[in-house]
């Protein structure tokens, strides 16, 4: 089984810890061995030292990458965010005289960076290292019949020249709509596809801002697709999908009922016939009616051991 | 405004000593701007006419605005650039300009604290929601790991941001 160690970065350990479980559960089912990476911490979040120095930055995220090469193995991680600022920290740190200072500054607690651990998302992993055939092999439920709309999020897609997999075309990206059409489920394309959900540091600026642009994408994909659920592969546009919607709803500015939003391996781990409390435990948007419906009878697949 | 020699070198010097290192080679094409979700949103100093601004000269003329902070850190605008400009570094090398002057929000504060003090930018206590869900209580990240914490503290202790007075 290969071991990959697993960056929990901030949001998903502390408030979706369902999400963490997800991982923990579909990953030895795929053949990958997902290790702790102990004593990590946040990877540091655009708004903190990113927004002060540059090469601070590059010594907390090189300092969490150092424990991966302790390990003496790669990184993957499920929040878009800490995908973002791990690659493009480890991008920064082949420039040769921002490696030497950043490595003094890790001197002072007794690490150095090697750059011998690569950075991957979960679903790089899941699409590139697994693959959707096993992915498929490992169903207990079929989705068959239901309709998914993916929200990607912005941080897996650009920029293409720091990461280690990219999309083919980052403006049309393909991989979560596969790794959805896995499970048996139909994944219409909308026009909004690789919008911005408005989670982050523009949430936090101007709430209201972000709210329109959220419901100009949320509007997009009920117009066009008319989803039975989101699925996104960022923990950001999940917190965003499952906390904003219910916001519009009260104000009269959708006249729909929020749509279930899942992690992508949280749904996987529910396909796969894991417990919903354990892997799809906390959300603001009422996802119980949709949960035992995946998980009915008449979508028995086969029983897994 | 008055638009100076002077005034365009230091600002052009801040923000690449900042490291937004591109911001010469912008030809003002506004690709970025359009391909931008902050600008869509309808925040005015981002891409652009941020880089616009700063090409004349304006810096603290324009420090107090928030658009670098709504700035998603996206990166479409660096895919999108026919010139290497890099935006978003540009962005955040205002934004660092304006960190530095200690010209943000009280919100943001609170990031750093947690930062400094868990590891965490974001922190809210995890033990009842993980046993919930059948995880341990205490995460395997710096949260709940002593040494891990000082280690943080020691890297920005030791970094400009702990020359801004917050810790």
């Amino acid at each position: 089984m290969e071991k990959i160690g697993l960056y929990l970065g901030c949001n998903i350990p502390l408030k979706a810890p369902d999400i963490e479980q997800s991982f923990r559960k579909v990953f030895p089912v795929l053949g990958i061995e997902p290790v702790d990476l102990q004593g990590a911490s946040c990877c540091p979040s655009w708004g903190t030292a990113p927004s002060f120095d540059l090469n601070t930055w590059c010594a907390i995220s090189s300092r969490n990458i150092t424990i991966a090469e302790d390990l003496g193995v790669d990184i993957m991680t499920g929040c878009n965010s800490c995908f973002g600022i791990l690659s493009e920290a480890k991008h920064f740190l082949n420039d040769g005289e921002r490696r030497k200072v950043v490595n003094a500054q890790l001197k002072a607690i007794g690490r150095e960076f090697k750059g011998t651990s690569d950075i991957y998302h979960i679903s790089h992993v899941l699409h590139h290292k697994v693959g959707v055939q096993k992915i498929r092999e490992s169903l207990k439920y079929s989705l068959d019949g239901l309709k998914i709309t993916v929200q990607p999020g912005c941080h897996s897609l650009w920029p293409t020249d720091v990461f280690k997999i990219t999309e083919a075309n980052p403006y049309n990206p393909t991989i979560l709509r596969e790794l959805c059409e896995a499970t048996g489920a139909t994944v219409p394309h909308y026009s909004r596809l690789e919008g911005c959900c408005g989670m982050g540091g523009m949430r936090s600026t101007d709430v209201e801002k972000s709210l329109k642009l959220f419901r100009d994408k949320l509007i997009s994909m009920k117009e066009e697709g008319n989803p039975d659920m989101i699925v996104t592969t960022c923990s950001s546009c999940y917190l965003q999908f499952d906390m904003s919607q219910p916001i519009l709803k009260e104000r009269g500015l959708i006249d729909f009922e929020p749509i279930p939003t899942f992690y992508y391996t949280q749904l996987l781990a529910l396909a796969m016939g894991f417990d919903p409390g354990q892997v799809a435990a906390i959300s603001q948007i009422d996802r119980r009616s949709l949960i035992s419906e995946i998980q009915s009878e008449k979508r028995l697949i086969k029983e897994v051991a | 405004m008055l638009i100076t020699q002077e005034k365009i070198n230091e600002a052009v010097s801040t923000i690449i000593e900042y490291g937004g290192r591109g911001i010469l080679n912008c030809v003002q094409c506004g690709a970025c701007s359009a391909i931008c979700p902050g600008v869509r949103a309808g925040f005015p100093l981002l891409c652009r006419s941020l880089i616009r601004h700063l090409l004349n000269g304006e810096l603290e003329e324009i420090i107090e605005d928030s658009s670098s902070w709504a700035c998603q850190a996206c990166c479409r605008c660096t895919e999108v650039c026919p010139r290497g400009v890099r935006p978003q570094e540009v962005v955040f090398a205002f934004r660092r300009y304006q960190g530095n002057q200690l010209a943000f929000s009280t919100s943001s504060v609170t990031s750093q604290m947690n930062l400094f003090e868990t590891g965490h930018a974001v922190y809210v206590d995890p033990k009842e929601a993980r046993s919930k869900v059948g995880l341990p209580e205490k995460t395997p990240t710096s949260a709940f790991d002593e040494q891990a914490k000082q280690e943080i503290q020691t890297l920005i202790n030791n970094s400009p941001m702990g020359q801004l007075g917050l810790f």
